[in-house]
């Protein structure tokens, strides 16, 4: 679709564990199933964004491959890829304010509503930016008790 | 019928009827009362100021967001906005109730917005605001921190609960 104003966002959907999210599809760079790799720098979505203990059983395991602008991609496992679709960045909603810290913090930064379900909006360069920084913390707080 | 100073029967009644309610009147002034709204919540009834609950919606479907704590169940959709929702029980001890479905009090207090689960309402009523008394100095447990006075309701003791007391323990 023509979109000479920039409104649209085209969003890989996806669900892990019944939970509905989305990408930005920019920052894919591509996807190829998964087919049982094990190397180190391949993550499951569901330890990426903090599951917990909540049980995950990935059906049609994907692996994307995230455009990082200043480092290798970055690859994570998500299952159940089921379209790609645009939105206008008008239908996407914040997170309710007690939530918002928490959930920006694990890269999730908008919900949409579709079809009576809510999809959680992911933004993967946002979290590995978060880790960084929580990161970084660490290693001051390390040396101040040094 | 005529009463010895000349007045009707009726005339005295009248006035009588007048004076208290204007006396009744001169009370319903002078004495505050505040709404609170009742409920159960596990084995307990507990109660929030009125002025917090915005209304009282029944039992939606929550979506579970990753990464946020128990007492956090998830989201919930309310004719368009999206709300979080947080699990009380959690900050009052009490145990997960297994029978019906939980309802979800709307809480609104300055920046604070975000619905509660609660088991089930109780009532709703007008109480004068000398009944609250302090929190009992005896009172143990999870709760009380959140507790921001006692009141009487039906012979029992309910707690009454501070929103912004609740809100202060959600620090993520």
């Amino acid at each position: 679709m023509n979109d000479p104003c920039g409104i649209y966002l085209n969003l890989f959907l996806f669900s892990v564990g019944g939970v509905h999210f989305a990408v930005d599809a920019e920052q894919a760079l591509g996807m190829t199933p998964y087919a049982g790799e094990t190397e180190e720098d391949l993550f499951w979505f569901h330890e990426e964004l903090g599951f917990g203990n909540r049980a995950v059983t990935y059906r049609t395991p994907t692996i994307v491959t995230i455009r990082m602008p200043e480092s290798r991609p970055y690859r994570v496992i998500i299952d159940s890829l089921e379209d790609i679709s645009e939105f206008s960045r008008h239908d996407i909603r914040l997170f309710p304010d007690l939530l918002e810290p928490r959930t920006l913090r694990n890269g999730m930064w908008g919900i949409l509503v579709k079809d009576d379900r809510m999809i959680l909006l992911v933004d993967f360069k946002r979290l590995l930016r978060g880790r960084t920084a929580v990161a970084a913390l660490g290693e001051v707080a390390k040396h101040e008790n040094m | 019928m005529e009463i010895s100073t000349g007045q009707l029967k009726s005339e005295l009644i009248l006035e009588e009827l007048k004076r208290r309610k204007h006396t009744k009147e001169i009370v319903d002034v002078e004495e505050e009362r505040v709404k609170v709204v009742i409920f159960a919540c596990g084995e307990n009834r507990y109660a929030f100021y009125g002025t917090d609950i915005r209304e009282i919606l029944p039992s939606f479907e929550i979506s579970w967001v990753p990464c946020l704590p128990d007492y956090l169940p998830g989201l919930i959709n309310v004719r368009g906005d999206i709300e979080s929702v947080i699990d009380i029980r959690h900050f009052l001890g009490e145990e997960k109730c297994s029978h019906g479905k939980p309802l979800i009090a709307m809480a609104v207090r300055g920046a604070f917005q975000s619905g509660i689960l609660i088991d089930s309402i109780k009532d709703v009523v007008d109480i004068p605001l000398r009944t609250i008394q302090p929190p009992l100095t005896t009172l143990n447990g999870a709760a009380r921190d959140l507790v921001i006075g006692e009141i009487e309701y039906g012979g029992e003791i309910v707690s009454l609960l501070d929103i912004e007391k609740l809100a202060a323990k959600i620090s993520l």
